[in-house]
């Protein structure tokens, strides 16, 4: 692997057991670094208002983005339309410090995902099974996140995509030695067989980080995410649709530390406020789940 | 019980675990050496698992949560006591530097600093996550033989300036400008830490260009980079030998 791939992934280690939110001004940007948020994702609207909208979601405009790199510390995000490589081009221009190709926004490539062997800049995906993982890894990037369901505070989707991961890496390791297991699965998964070795002899584990996202929208949520293995958390809507986002954000914080620690995160958990709203993902039908989007 | 020595990671947030496989490499790698002492590594979150701790760990991460989470979850005035305490041991990389310097440069207000070192660092020196850069380093200096080693500089902090009363030690200390990630409201943070280290101050290293990434200052340790991300344990094992298991 090149140098720059070598330093992109562990780049992303640095964020691990960290939080990262989801903001649309320097005001959520300043709230979100306050809080102990290890970058901020900046992006036009929130995915809760994405989805209500019904809207073609792109690209946020770069000047915003700007604000937001000019006004924080941290590391600094934002979304571009899957296979979109001229909006990565423009974000990687723009010095962003990393780029989410995301589900999220509406996609622009029916059938291919960005080559990210050809930035500098490190990419997040997201994932809800190992295909979609190992396919996004092969393609350069740099750090994974669950699909999760966005915008919708609800976690199940998320804790979904992670259950289906953690069944399919145990699967391939208790075939570790048969060959022609490990060859349909790399066919099935259309990628080198090479992937699935390098899994296993790593013991199941990732050559990036991989992230909870979608639906996450308490500590206890962010807790449970962590307690299933992931190694930090996004969290979009979820605070900035609260009524007291402040709090909130430092508790979200603060229960990715301390996820397995029940009293701490029942100190955390306690009066903070409405939550948001939400809706439940078993009630929305197919074709409004963003997480089948991407290929 | 003098050959049990507990060495703790900071696990509050950033790259915990790769400290800990490093040390475990490196004690496998020689049995023989490390059999008569009982090592012991854990993650630390609380002031309790601190409090077991010879040697302390502050890894990478983002110094601003780091210390934002510390402060909310009441270890910060632990991490004080500790640094304070010079019988214990202290490694900060990048991240776990800034978090050691007694002024950080280029600062968040809200941001606080354990003042174990008498040192000035500049966060983000090296620009944005864009400039990040590996670099195969030679420090052969203070380690005997490791002249190739891989280094990572992620975001990386520098130290700027000496501050102690050596004033000779600073007239060498002239480098480039720093093309640093200028925050609009960047400032200088101060750490409320009453403690002063009683040791001088070492460079270990410098870049060619003179930026200092390596110094000591008695039994504490802080580096710009990430020994951690390097496949090679030997700079962990360096850490164990002249500092854990000094005396």
């Amino acid at each position: 692997m090149t140098s720059t791939y070598n330093i992109n992934k562990n780049l992303a280690q640095m964020l691990k057991g960290g939080v990262i939110m989801d903001v649309t001004n320097v005001e959520e940007a300043v709230i979100a670094e306050k809080a102990g948020a290890v970058a901020v994702m900046a992006l036009e609207k929130i995915p809760s208002d994405m989805r209500k909208s019904g809207q073609v979601c792109r690209m946020s405009d770069p000047k915003m983005i700007k604000d937001i790199m000019n006004a924080v510390s941290i590391p600094v995000m934002a979304k571009v339309r899957i296979g979109h490589l001229i909006e990565a081009q423009l974000l990687e221009s723009l010095g962003i410090d990393y780029i989410d190709e995301s589900e999220v926004l509406t996609p622009a490539d029916r059938t291919y995902h960005i080559d990210k062997t050809h930035y500098k800049v490190p990419f997040v995906c997201g994932a809800k099974d190992l295909g979609e993982a190992l396919r996004r890894i092969n393609e350069g990037a740099a750090m994974l996140r669950t699909k999760g369901e966005a915008g919708t505070g609800d976690i199940s989707e998320a804790v979904k995509h992670i259950r289906q991961i953690k069944g399919e890496i145990d699967l391939i390791l208790a075939n570790k030695t048969d060959t022609k297991f490990l060859t349909d699965k790399a066919i099935e998964y259309r990628i080198p067989v090479k992937l699935l070795e390098d899994l296993i002899e790593k013991n199941g584990k990732f050559p990036v980080v991989n992230f909870a996202a979608g639906g996450v929208a308490t500590p206890a949520d962010a807790a449970l995410c962590m307690k299933l293995g992931m190694e930090g958390v996004f969290v979009g809507s979820g605070i900035f649709r609260s009524s007291n986002p402040e709090k909130l954000a430092k508790a979200i914080v603060n229960a990715t530390t301390h996820y397995d620690d029940p009293a701490k995160v029942l100190e955390y958990s306690t009066d903070l406020g409405e939550m948001m709203p939400g809706v439940s993902v078993s009630g929305l039908q197919l074709q409004d789940r963003l997480s089948t989007r991407g290929w | 019980m003098t050959n049990h020595k507990v060495v703790g990671v900071l696990a509050l947030q950033g790259g915990v675990v790769e400290h800990l496989s490093h040390f475990k490499r490196a004690v496998e790698s020689s049995p023989e050496q490390y059999g008569p002492f009982q090592l012991e590594f854990i993650e630390v979150k609380t002031s309790d698992q601190l409090h077991r701790c010879n040697a302390l760990v502050i890894p990478g991460g983002e110094s601003t949560a780091i210390s934002l989470i510390a402060e909310r979850t009441g270890l910060l005035a632990h991490l004080y006591e500790f640094v304070a305490d010079e019988s214990k041991v202290i490694w900060g990389t990048c991240a776990g530097l800034i978090l050691l310097a007694k002024q950080v440069e280029n600062a968040k207000r809200d941001q606080k600093i354990l003042g174990g070192m008498d040192i000035k660092v500049i966060r983000n020196a090296f620009g944005r996550q864009l400039d990040s850069f590996e670099s195969n380093l030679d420090f052969s200096s203070f380690i005997p033989n490791l002249k190739d080693f891989p280094t990572i500089f992620i975001r990386a902090p520098i130290v700027d300036q000496i501050l102690n009363e050596n004033p000779r030690l600073n007239e060498n200390l002239t480098h480039p400008p720093v093309p640093m990630a200028k925050l609009t409201d960047g400032i200088t943070v101060r750490s409320e830490n009453p403690y002063s280290n009683s040791s001088p101050v070492e460079i270990l290293h410098r870049l060619e260009n003179g930026f200092i990434v390596a110094v000591k200052q008695g039994n504490k340790l802080g580096t710009s980079f990430h020994p951690e991300l390097s496949e090679n344990f030997l700079f962990h094992k360096w850490f164990l030998d002249t500092f854990v298991l000094a005396d």
